[in-house]
């Protein structure tokens, strides 16, 4: 068993009187790709915004690399090194593609380390290049995901977090998205994976929970969740 | 109208103008990150003017260096207006801090009365500011009427200079759009509040500064109406928008002074001009000339 | 019972109140008696204001340019014509006006009504302005008033202003028209009606959805409010004897806006509370700016510090006591008693097979397309679930169906008539109700209100009438009746215990419930729901189905829902639609959808199936 990057254990979010996640506990390994599925509502967005501190939350115990980030705020978690691309792309569309990047490596001052990061992005997303002067609400729908993905390796994170990447994109950029998601993980980096795209998702990823209203109900390696039937019964109701 | 007296009052609109802009700046960044009208801003503006007044006329310090501790004592004001009256609420209804912002203002004016009393005082302007050049023309401009403008569209262009080409300004743009994807990115979101606010401030200070010099006064209330027509000179560029408010306070000044330049009987409604053109704009194109429309969501 | 005690105990307070009054002059100097009649006068201002921002929430700054108008319609009615031929140097007043007079009573009245006047002309264009926008725009015409009375000297003595106004507001005139605003106000909010206003300020959005106009109740509050703000400052010039332009500057307004924060926003009874602290606290406060001598030690008074401290303490109060004195809380008598127990129809309508057909409905925003040509029927009796992944249109297809969204093209036929160009307060008023996504209830407003505004569509009465319920007395009988209904409609869905608690305390499964009420007390055939499963537990899920079911029972409705609980969606549909990505992608009965490839596929991605 490889070093434990992230542990969480009986995570509870609650909005009002919705209890929308309750008793969540998941571990991610160094250089593992887990992913976080289940269907709308399930509480996946709730997880992984009270893992970057967005939302409000309580748990027994949360840590990255063994430093508990349990009620630090969001621009804390990013100089720890984790990062996150948001459900919906959350691209700023008033910003240069050139700016979004940009400010994704706010935190970093190594120009030079900037300059190669940005590089890299523009190797791994070359219509981002193509379009570096456009501003984001001038991208399409798979291009603003490409721009929300490759800002949040702009902090150069060692936990990168996904939240829906692969949300209203053709198939056949689904197909894209998660062979570069595993690229960016065969170079070294941890991925948490929320996915509503099971299948897909499933495929890529390591290790996979299965959310069902607000609870982990399944877990397990994705090639054993591939073939469960129980995850298809998430989805569509037993 | 012969020619002169028209560039006499070009060139008076276009100072006037800049002033406007110069605190609708103020607004509009506020405005535009934390949606909340300070209502204080105009009062800040006052401030700046006292300052200088009192370094350089009380205390018999020189103007440049008068001017220096005037705007960096007005941007400290700004900073605590913000720390002590909006910051305990940010995460309250909008209302609670536009009547914290109505309850500042108040405090400000009066403590102002208070300390430096109600009286106007005099400003007695530099000799070098105020000696005519005389063009061949017959063209007369005091040097005064073009060194506002010039100061303003210069510190406007270090502004937007700063907004787009550095790292604190992409921030400052990036919060207007979305604070939460700016946390996000690591941007501590206060400190870019504040900055904001000490900008504002600063910019705010030497408008008061000039102003003073223009009508060469101070008194404790002479921020509320310029303080007024500024933001309506932000509505009208469009909120949120630097170069917008900039545009919004030329153009107020222009309306302003030449509507009275052409039809001098309607002198006594100058005023009125500048909120009509106010209402109007909100009625027909309400995001202001520049603004973004912003979408609600059922 | 109590309300014969309450009323007999509001009568005697306010008998005893009058005595004083009558007393008054024995008992108070000059100064007391102005003050008094300046509480009188603040709280007319601050009720009038707490309508428009506090009841109703229309952020108005406008206030001190319709006392300013009523001010001065009363002094050119009061002053004798002898008193205006002297007063006006600077040019001559217009002949007419010369010798126009009315008794004071008729001139303050007079003075509210142009008043409203103006703000019903301020209120069609600029009403139609949200936030912060209207505040601006209001203040902007008051700024406007108070220009144009500076420069229209033949008809208000320019910025040199009235004086020797005849100093009419005592104290009986003043706490009199306080009383009658008072009543008048008080009746309003306690009807329907006034439940209306407030339903708009919580939640615009779901009152359309009650078949409410909005846009009306707007302009109607707002009206009123002007009403108000130009009686006080016709009372104002007549205790003051002067008034001129720069009386009713900005500061006037914020001034009572302060005593309706201060008191509470949305109270009537912290308007007066707000009025009495504020308008002593300012009077009292003058001593810091007198000098004072203690133990012969001269201590001169600091002019502006009075403002000062003001303003420092309505900091300290938005600060830690955001919500005022009384929050949005009234007074009642019966905080003085204990709290006694207590306890706990279909119409005929015709009958159309088909109660919903959409054909080919597109919607589209800039150039994407939400919902590409969207075809489908339902029949009545039907319970149809409408499904798809994140991002598919359903609640686009909603809006479309509810009347918030206007289709790019398509047309919409409910109980056989098209019904594509009305608003939502039309298509509810054909019998179409819908829940919210998110549950958007009236949250200040009791759970008996929330469903008596559902039916306020329903009603007869005109709101005007509210004012005057002890003359209009259909007010009260139909009121009744619509609680009584209301009630019922509460039992039958189970939620009579929470009747007078807040909506917003309810427990979630419980509010879900009450935005179901609500939308049932429309009396619709047709009942939309949006994800009324979210955020409920397997359990609470369960007797959710088996609710959805008795209301098509008992309620004889159609429903059509939205849900993402997909044991609901299969337990309790009769037909289901799927949308993936704005397109229809398949129909069926819940064994079909289940077994239909694409829509396995379009949940858990391709090569699932």
């Amino acid at each position: 068993m490889s070093e434990t990057m992230l542990k969480i254990s009986k995570l509870n979010v609650n909005y009002g009187a919705i209890h929308a996640v309750r008793d969540v506990s998941l571990e991610i390994n160094k250089g593992e790709i887990v992913t976080l599925i289940g269907a709308n509502g399930a509480g996946k967005s709730s997880v992984i915004r009270s893992i970057m501190g967005l939302t409000k939350s309580h748990a027994e115990e949360m840590t990255y690399k063994g430093v508990s980030i349990l009620g630090k705020p969001a621009e804390a978690h990013v100089k720890l090194g984790i990062s996150l691309s948001p459900e919906g792309r959350r691209i700023l569309p008033q910003l240069t593609v050139e700016e979004n990047l940009a400010l994704g490596a706010y935190i970093r001052d190594d120009e030079k380390g900037i300059a190669e990061d940005l590089e890299y992005v523009y190797t791994l997303f070359p219509r981002l290049k193509e379009r570096h002067k456009q501003k984001g609400s001038t991208l399409s729908g798979g291009e603003q995901q490409m721009l929300a993905v490759g800002r949040a390796l702009m902090s150069r994170p060692e936990l990168l977090m996904l939240d829906e990447p692969s949300l209203g994109l053709a198939p056949i950029l689904v197909d894209e998205v998660f062979a570069i998601i595993r690229e960016i993980n065969a170079q070294g980096r941890t991925i948490l994976l929320v996915e509503q795209n099971a299948f897909a998702a499933l495929k890529a990823a390591h290790r996979a929970y299965v959310l069902e209203v607000g609870a982990v109900s399944l877990s397990g390696t994705g090639a054993e969740l591939l073939n469960n039937p129980k995850v298809q019964a998430a989805y569509l109701g037993g | 109208m012969n020619l002169n007296i028209f560039i006499q009052h070009f060139i008076n609109a276009l100072s006037l103008g800049s002033l406007y802009g110069l605190v609708a700046v103020g607004y509009t960044m506020v405005y535009g990150i934390l949606r909340l009208i300070n209502f204080a801003h105009g009062d800040i503006f006052m401030l700046g003017a006292y300052f200088v007044y009192f370094a350089t006329i009380v205390y018999k310090l020189n103007w440049f260096v008068g001017v220096i501790i005037a705007i960096i004592l007005t941007t400290i004001c700004g900073l605590l207006v913000d720390r002590i009256a909006y910051k305990p609420l940010r995460e309250a209804p909008r209302i609670s801090a536009l009547i914290s912002a109505i309850g500042v203002s108040f405090f400000i004016e009066n403590f102002a009365v208070v300390v430096f009393t109600g009286m106007p005082r005099p400003v007695v302007q530099p000799p070098i500011l105020m000696k005519p050049i005389e063009f061949e023309n017959g063209v007369r401009l005091i040097p005064l009427g073009i060194l506002v403008p010039v100061v303003a569209f210069v510190l406007v262009g270090a502004l937007l200079w700063l907004l787009y080409r550095t790292k604190p300004g992409l921030a400052m743009r990036a919060i207007s759009f979305d604070i939460e994807t700016t946390r996000m990115m690591g941007v501590s979101v206060n400190k870019i509040i504040a900055l904001a606010f000490g900008l504002g401030s600063a910019l705010a200070a030497v408008a008061g500064i000039m102003w003073a010099l223009r009508y060469p006064r101070v008194e404790p209330f002479m921020g509320m109406t310029p303080g007024i027509k500024a933001f309506i000179a932000a509505v009208f560029g469009g909120i949120g928008s630097v170069p917008g408010a900039m545009i919004g306070g030329l153009i107020l000044g222009f309306v302003e002074i030449m509507s009275v330049a052409f039809f001098p009987t309607l002198s006594g409604y100058k005023d009125a001009f500048a909120f009509l053109l106010l209402i109007l704009i909100l009625l027909f194109r309400p995001t202001g000339l520049l603004g973004e429309k912003l979408e609600d969501k059922i | 019972m109590r309300n014969v005690r309450n009323l007999l105990l509001t009568i005697i307070a306010v008998i005893l109140f009058a005595f004083f009054l009558d007393k008054a002059p024995l008992l108070l100097n000059g100064y007391w008696q102005r003050i008094l009649n300046l509480i009188a006068i603040n709280a007319i201002l601050a009720l009038s204001l707490n309508l428009i921002y506090g009841i109703t929430g229309m952020f108005s700054l406008g206030h001190a340019g319709f006392m300013a108008i009523g001010a001065y319609v009363s002094a050119l009615l009061v002053l004798s014509p002898a008193q205006k031929n002297s007063m006006w140097i600077l040019e001559d007043i217009y002949p007419f006006l010369l010798n126009v007079n009315a008794p004071f009573i008729v001139s303050i009245i007079l003075g509210g009504l142009v008043a409203a006047f103006f703000g019903l002309l301020v209120a069609l264009p600029v009403l139609r302005l949200g936030g912060d926008y209207l505040g601006i725009a209001t203040l902007g015409f008051a700024e406007i008033i108070r220009i144009l009375i500076t420069n229209a000297a033949r008809l208000t003595n320019g910025p040199l202003g009235l004086k020797g106004i005849p100093a009419y507001t005592t104290l009986f005139m003043s706490w009199g028209c306080l009383g009658v605003v008072l009543l008048c106000t008080v009746c309003m909010l306690r009807s329907n009606f006034g439940g209306v206003l407030r339903a708009v300020r919580d939640d615009e959005v779901a009152a359309k959805m009650m078949g409410i106009n909005t846009f009306k109740i707007k302009v109607i509050a707002f009206t009123l409010g002007c009403f108000g703000g130009g009686l006080g400052g016709a009372l104002m010039g007549n205790l003051i004897t002067t008034i001129d332009p720069r009386m009713f500057m900005i500061t006037q307004t914020y001034n009572i806006l302060m005593i309706i924060v201060v008191g509470g926003l949305g109270s009537v009874t912290g308007s007066i509370i707000g009025s009495v602290l504020v308008t002593t606290m300012l009077e009292w406060l003058r001593f810091v700016e007198n000098p004072i001598t203690i133990w012969s030690i001269n201590i001169p008074g600091i002019p502006g510090m009075r403002m000062v401290i003001f303003s420092l303490l309505l900091i300290i109060v938005i600060i830690f006591r955001r919500e005022g004195i009384m929050g949005m809380r009234e007074f009642s008598w019966n905080i003085f008693f204990p709290k006694p127990k207590k306890k706990a129809g279909k119409s005929e309508r015709e009958r159309s097979e088909k109660v919903l057909e959409l054909e080919n409905i597109t919607l589209k925003f800039g150039g994407l397309s939400a919902i590409e040509s969207l075809s489908f029927e339902i029949k009545r009796g039907e319970i149809v679930g409408l499904i798809g992944p994140n991002g598919a249109g359903k609640t686009s297809a909603f809006n479309v169906i509810s009347g918030f969204y206007k289709p790019t093209s398509g047309t919409i036929k409910f109980l056989g008539k098209p019904i594509g160009g009305l608003s939502p307060d039309e298509v509810c008023k054909a019998g179409m109700s819908r829940t919210f996504q998110n549950i958007r209830l009236f949250g200040h407003q009791t759970v008996l209100q929330n469903v008596m505004i559902g039916s306020r569509v329903r009603q007869n009465y005109s709101w005007w009438m509210t004012l005057a319920p002890f003359i209009f007395t259909d007010v009260l009988r139909e009121d009744g009746e619509v609680k009584a209904q209301a009630l019922e409609l509460l039992g039958q869905l189970g939620l009579e215990e929470f009747a007078d608690e807040q909506a917003s305390s309810l427990p979630y499964g419980a509010q879900r419930r009450l935005e179901i009420a609500r939308a049932l007390a429309t009396k619709p055939e047709f009942l939309l729901l949006d994800e009324p499963a979210a955020g409920m537990n397997p359990q609470e899920s369960e007797e959710l189905m088996n609710f959805i079911r008795r209301l098509r029972d008992e309620f004889d409705l159609t429903i059509l829902l939205i849900e993402h609980d997909m044991k609901v969606v299969m337990n309790v549909c009769d037909y289901i639609h799927v949308l993936d990505q704005g397109v229809h992608i398949a129909q069926g009965t819940p064994g079909e959808i289940k077994a239909n490839p694409r829509v396995i596929e379009a949940y858990l991605g391709k090569g699932a199936a």
